[in-house]
């Protein structure tokens, strides 16, 4: 595939993805607002800071939404990098806290989690960042792209520079 | 062979045409991102996203090791151990070192031994690690100078630049390194300003770490309004004194990974100066509130403020005790408030109070070092002008949340 076509599937791909993540920070942010919650299939929008992780969201799409005209453009492609870096932060940060609160056993527990209390710390349901954090990873692969590309143009560059030193000494 | 000036110019050249390629700097990825952490468009969503980051991990670390397993250690082995092996029962000897006998948990049982060790070691250290950890992670990898550049414009109204949020972050660990670091902005003024703005508003890791205990719910409101406090103080004192604010250029370094060599020795370093400096005053600060207790004196106290207190404040009499605690340790105070009988509302008022009222005894001495660099002027003129800014602030800043209260009828 060559880099136009995968820059072309890019934009449209965060095109859609913006999309979402924009709805999600939007939804987040009026349930932090009005104070109330929501439980939806895998999805539940509750808990501590959800105006801020809604207002992030918010930013992370908006961030994508910006980025998708002349996507090959390394700015716009920066862009794309720190949108899918502020849903990282939320993610990783939630994963972080479930990690830790699955290890110790609670305030009438013992020391330690039992097997069944650590597993059910990881089932559903999840916040919206979390779902989206997989999908976010497709910016790697344009990352990726981008440093080839990148790598090519030194090398060419290098080799240019080479052969006219070479001449000179000959 | 001598050459003459031109000759020499020419070879000059010669060689250079041979040896020099001139190109177009291949811009990178990299180079993008960092420009657009510093634009305030992209860059200010993108602080929220790390500061958000930096306060959940803050929470989480701090909540794995005092909920998950301090709290247990210190309620269920250390407490018992030490009511049941300590000598003399119900003397005062026992009532400094252990505390209330019949009491199940040491937030409540407040002795030296109890309260005092619970408070350093149980809800403090984890948090002041917490803490530390992040903010160096920022400072190395290079984005706390970013962070700079960012809140330039805002600190400038009052009379800082963005350098300024460096001791602004520091003293959300611990005051005192926040002061020191206030000798990198230029003038005196910027250093008083700042210092006294950091000393009255903003509260310690330490503090932090038990106000997430104590009320969970109300620390981002708490925040919020020292925050707000702290811009219309700073631009009020910015008005008022004299002197000039002057510019600066900031230095911005790439991005780059942290060493976990260098995180290490910093976060030991800065560790180990929590334990040396604060751990003393936490376990003095139980120690003399106790011995004030037994002696009478703070129930004296405590009817003497009583007008001030209970009236222009809205709290109890009984939260004069925490208040000369917040003297020697501010976390050790809001400890305190949490066993007092009082509504949310006001127990959210007293957490205020503590912030706003003096500054603990390590932040003060600090302060009063930082001023002997000018001289005994410098000392007198840090003293007097923070005395006199905290009393205005905690009389108009404090009493303002009475009113907010009243207004809106929980009070």
């Amino acid at each position: 595939m060559s880099n136009k076509t995968k820059y072309k599937v890019g934009s449209i791909y965060f095109a859609i993805f913006g999309l979402i993540v924009l709805a999600a920070g939007v939804v987040e942010l009026l349930l932090g607002v009005t104070g109330k919650s929501l439980e939806w299939s895998i999805m539940e929008i509750s808990g501590e800071f959800l105006i801020w992780r809604g207002l992030i969201l918010f930013c992370s799409g908006a961030f994508y939404l910006s980025s998708i005209k002349n996507f090959s453009d390394i700015h716009k492609q920066a862009r794309t990098v720190m949108a899918s870096v502020m849903i990282w932060l939320i993610a990783g940060m939630k994963i972080f806290s479930m990690i830790l609160e699955s290890i110790p056993g609670g305030e009438e527990g013992g020391w330690f989690n039992s097997a069944k209390g650590f597993l059910a710390t990881y089932s559903p349901p999840y916040i919206p960042s979390l779902l989206l954090f997989p999908f976010s990873f497709v910016v790697i692969f344009f990352i990726k792209t981008l440093e080839v590309s990148e790598e090519k143009i030194n090398m060419s560059e290098n080799t240019h520079r080479q052969l006219k030193v070479g001449e000179k000494y000959e | 062979m001598k050459l003459t000036v031109d000759e020499r110019w020419a070879l000059i050249d010669k060689i250079s045409k041979q040896t020099i390629k001139y190109g177009k700097y291949q811009y990178t990825l990299k180079d993008a991102i960092e420009e657009i952490t510093v634009k305030p468009l992209t860059g200010i969503p993108i602080a929220i996203a790390v500061l958000y980051s930096f306060w959940s991990f803050f929470g989480a670390f701090a909540g794995f090791f005092t909920d998950g397993f301090l709290v247990k250690l210190f309620d269920n082995l250390w407490l018992p151990w030490i009511q049941k092996v300590f000598p003399n029962e119900g003397g005062w000897i026992y009532y400094i070192f252990v505390g209330d006998p019949a009491a199940d948990n040491c937030f409540e049982a407040f002795g030296m031994l109890t309260s005092g060790l619970f408070v350093a070691l149980g809800v403090v250290l984890p948090a002041i690690i917490a803490f530390y950890l992040f903010l160096i992670l920022l400072e190395d990898s290079g984005y706390l100078p970013r962070l700079a550049v960012l809140t330039d414009t805002v600190l400038h109204k009052i009379g800082l630049h963005g350098f300024a949020v460096v001791p602004m972050i520091l003293s959300l660990g611990c005051n005192v390194p926040a002061v020191v670091a206030t000798r990198t902005l230029e003038t005196k003024r910027q250093r008083f300003m700042m210092s006294t703005l950091l000393a009255i508003f903003i509260p310690c890791g330490a503090q932090l770490g038990i106000m997430l205990e104590v009320i969970p719910k109300y620390v981002g409101f708490v925040f919020l309004y020292l925050l707000v406090g702290f811009f219309i103080f700073g631009f009020i004192l910015n008005k008022i004194l004299p002197g000039k604010s002057p510019e600066i250029l900031l230095d911005v370094p790439p991005y780059q990974k942290p060493s976990a060599r260098n995180v290490g020795i910093k976060l030991w370093t800065r560790v180990k100066g929590f334990f040396t400096v604060a751990i003393p005053f936490v376990l003095l600060g139980v120690v003399l509130v106790n011995i004030l207790y037994l002696s009478g004196v703070l129930d004296w106290m405590a009817n003497l403020f009583e007008p001030v207190l209970t009236g222009w404040f809205g709290v109890p009499k009984e939260t004069v005790g925490p208040l000369i605690a917040a003297f020697l340790r501010k976390d050790l105070a809001v400890a305190q408030l949490s066993v007092i009988e009082m509504s949310v509302y006001q127990l959210v008022t007293s957490v205020i109070l503590v912030s706003l009222y003096f500054p603990c005894i390590a932040t003060f001495v600090m302060l009063m070092k930082e001023g002997k660099e000018a001289g005994w002027k410098g000392v007198c003129q840090y003293l007097f002008g923070g005395i006199l800014t905290l009393m205005v602030v905690v009389f108009l800043w404090g009493g303002l949340i009475h009113l907010i209260w009243i207004i809106l009828g929980v009070a």
